[in-house]
């Protein structure tokens, strides 16, 4: 009875005191913030773009894009990423729909979206999207196995056309709204546009690499107003464009006689990344023969562009097929592994910063913001 | 002699040999006769596999050793994605209710049972969700997505009623060396 009139006395006086101390939370919603140079996207094959800072390892958040969208295209003067993606009336069967959809910075939400042909390519590939200089046109590469690419107004949210380029692949913005593509011949193409999108001229290179011999990875990297292109065994060009004309740099090789009687050789998915600013070529390398081009690195080696050397090497504790280095003054090198690691490394002093928590669903190919 | 009169003399010794020609066919052989042999010549040709898949397909199976659910089996040398022999279909047939695409990418794989290279079309298999089993990553004489035909980093569901990718089945196509690689 004694225990009764105390339970009484509690719930009639303690529990509205411990209520009176305590509001309600309500929940919120986050806007996030304006994206640093630190801030960098893992984007994980049909999961979505996760957002993350490296400086602090902390997600900022998710774009949510359809699971055909390989990589996204953000626009920092607008505010606005840009995402092509494929979705079925019934998820995986039914009625494809294709479209550029835009999605803003604050939210990470759906805005706005354009329908394109039925036709992008689900490739896994960085350059398979690219906004051009003129900030107002979005190339979105197709493949039905035939090579085209759609161009996308995004100011006017219309389809500006669709531009057929066989034997072809990847869209490399340049200067004066054109774009590079790699040619299957050893060559590479260039097609320039107007201002409403449309086609206007289209050059081609000198072949430069065998298909067969020594192709050049699909994996372009911007460099100083070009693109860094670097072949299965080692050999480096720098693309650029003047005018009409596509400049190929001489190719030197970044394995030396020694690293090629040790058998190293660049290899992985996203193998290279470069830092504007200190004109560094970061680049994964493995031990192997012929036809490797796929396997993970076991090292990151670090190249001074300008000089044409190696400056130093990273030995990775779990094989490596993806790396990224942001752009900031003082730039992270991005790992992640093939575990489904995320690792920050110092890009200059090479030390290993941190390594995510509980990632998400890696391994990712990462891009800038 | 001019140059007209020597196109006129060619013409001449052309229209006389076409003639003899069509008279010594017709003392060998009826009309009706002529016919039923060229409408059999056509029909036979329908058969006739003319095409390098068809041919190999009159070829009698090689030896094969291994396991077709792992990525070390031999016509896998090239294969980028998962295997469908892991995923209730074999190592050339789709798992159920998947639609094969008809249009593939190739390799050239060396079968360890008979020391012998052959080339190998791989399809894939659409219009399921992907089956996350026994993912691998063949790469020989694998080319980047610039040479797609043999480029193993496309989905290669084209020609299927949806592009979503499932799994991927590997066909020997024939011997490297009979139908080039």
């Amino acid at each position: 009875m004694r225990a009764i009139a105390l339970l009484a006395l509690y719930l009639t006086f303690l529990i509205p005191l411990a209520n009176a101390q305590l509001a309600p939370q309500a929940p919120t919603v986050e806007i996030m913030d304006d994206p640093s140079e630190n801030w960098f996207i893992a984007m994980s094959w049909g999961h979505g773009a996760y957002i993350y800072d490296a400086t602090t390892g902390e997600m900022q958040g998710l774009l949510s894009t359809s699971r055909q969208t390989p990589a996204v295209q953000p626009n920092p003067a607008r505010k606005e990423f840009y995402a092509a993606e494929s979705y079925y009336s019934r998820e995986t069967h039914g009625d494809r729909t294709d479209l550029l959809t835009i999605y803003d910075f604050e939210n990470l939400s759906p805005i706005a979206e354009v329908e394109i042909p039925n036709k992008i390519a689900i490739l896994p590939f960085r350059t398979y999207i690219q906004l051009l200089s003129d900030g107002r046109h979005v190339g979105i590469f197709n493949m039905t196995p035939a090579a085209s690419v759609s161009i996308v107004d995004i100011v006017d949210r219309s389809l500006a056309g669709e531009i057929s380029t066989p034997g072809c692949a990847l869209i490399m913005a340049v200067g004066n709204n054109d774009f590079l593509m790699i040619c299957g011949d050893g060559t590479m193409q260039l097609v320039q546009l107007d201002d409403e999108g449309s086609e206007s001229n289209r050059e081609r290179s000198r072949k430069f690499f065998s298909v067969e011999d020594d192709p050049v990875f699909d994996h372009p990297v911007p460099f100083n107003g070009g693109w860094l292109l670097v072949s299965h065994l080692g050999d480096v060009f720098h693309v650029t464009v003047d005018r009409n004309t596509i400049h190929i740099s001489d190719a030197w090789s970044m394995i030396s006689e020694e690293d090629a009687e040790e058998n190293w050789r660049p290899g992985g998915f996203q193998l290279k990344s470069v830092h504007e600013g200190t004109g560094l070529l970061y680049i994964l390398v493995h031990q192997g023969g012929e036809y490797t081009h796929q396997d993970p690195g076991t090292e990151v080696w670090v190249f001074n562009l300008a000089a044409q050397r190696r400056i130093a090497r990273i030995e990775l504790e779990v094989e490596t097929s993806n790396i990224m280095v942001t752009q900031e003054f003082e730039p992270k090198l991005i790992v992640s592994d093939d575990e489904g690691g995320l690792h920050i490394y110092d890009a200059l002093k090479l030390s290993l910063d941190r390594t995510i928590n509980d990632p998400g669903p890696g391994p990712f190919s990462m891009q800038d913001l | 002699m001019k140059p007209s009169e020597l196109i006129e003399h060619g013409y001449v010794w052309l229209d006389s040999r076409t003639t003899e020609s069509a008279r010594l066919l017709a003392r060998l052989i009826s009309r009706r006769s002529f016919l039923g042999r060229l409408g059999a010549l056509f029909a036979g040709a329908a058969v006739l596999p003319l095409l390098p898949v068809a041919r190999s397909l009159a070829q009698e199976a090689p030896q094969e050793i291994g396991d077709s659910q792992s990525c070390d089996y031999w016509r896998y040398c090239a294969l980028g994605g998962t295997l469908c022999a892991c995923c209730g279909g074999t190592v050339t047939s789709c798992p159920p209710g998947a639609e094969l695409s008809p249009i593939t990418w190739v390799g050239t794989c060396h079968n360890p049972a008979d020391d012998r290279d052959y080339l190998i079309s791989y399809n894939d298999c659409c219009g399921k969700a992907v089956c996350r089993r026994c993912s691998c990553h063949g790469s020989e004489r694998e080319k980047p997505v610039y040479f797609p035909s043999k480029a193993n980093n496309i989905l290669w569901c084209f020609g299927t009623k949806a592009h979503t990718y499932h799994c991927t089945v590997a066909g020997i196509l024939g011997e490297a060396a009979g139908l080039g690689s």
